[in-house]
């Protein structure tokens, strides 16, 4: 359960379908927000966490 | 001016939310939307900020309160209040009935382990539960006054 990784995949999972839901109407609108959202956030920390190696 | 179609486009015309539809928007995720007629979105923003709350206590975290000489507190605090009833029965699940009002403002204990893996981010789950749902309150806001559908 507290998986670093894992928690911060539901934090995003979670974020992204709130906005969907807040911000679109139609499914398909929802669908692309949402997987734009989570992508950014998932891939997003990922990277910034690879980056922060070089940061002391 | 007529009226743009979509969010909040047009002039305001002082047409306020009921108060009492607010309120209820903010005890209970969801319920704005719900009363609304927007079943389907409440009933996801319902499961989302209970599943945020619920992640965040399961792991440990702890409920911003109130403390003296700590002004970055009140911001974990408003941030946690934004759940609701959540927060106010997580808080009297910790302190107890009696502690909750005996220990009001600066001396409520909100509950979690300092020390667990999950403390931070467990707060992280707590602050963004409450801060998802205090949009919701604005958008059910912007609802019952015809900024939105």
């Amino acid at each position: 359960m507290v998986d670093h990784l894992f928690l911060m995949l539901w934090h995003a999972l979670l974020v992204s379908v709130f906005f969907a839901f807040l911000w679109r109407r139609s499914s398909r609108d929802r669908l692309q927000l949402f997987g734009k959202a989570f992508l950014i956030m998932a891939v997003g920390s990922v990277v910034l966490g690879w980056l922060m190696y070089a940061v002391p | 001016m007529t009226k743009d179609s979509g969010r909040g486009g047009g002039e305001p015309d002082g047409k306020k939310a009921p108060p009492l539809l607010l309120a209820a928007a903010w005890l209970v995720p969801g319920i704005g939307h719900w009363i609304l007629g927007k079943r389907r979105r409440a009933l996801v923003f319902f499961a989302v900020v209970v599943c945020a709350f619920a992640t965040g206590v399961t792991i440990n975290g702890e409920l911003g309160t109130p403390r003296p000489g700590e002004p970055f507190s009140w911001l974990a605090t408003i941030a946690c209040l934004g759940n609701g009833l959540l927060y106010l029965v997580r808080l009297a699940w910790v302190n107890g009935l009696s502690g909750l009002l005996d220990g009001l403002p600066f001396g409520l204990n909100g509950g979690g382990d300092p020390v667990s893996v999950g403390f931070s981010y467990g707060n992280t789950f707590l602050y963004t539960g409450g801060l998802m749902n205090l949009l919701l309150v604005l958008d059910v806001s912007d609802i019952a006054r015809g900024e939105k559908d």
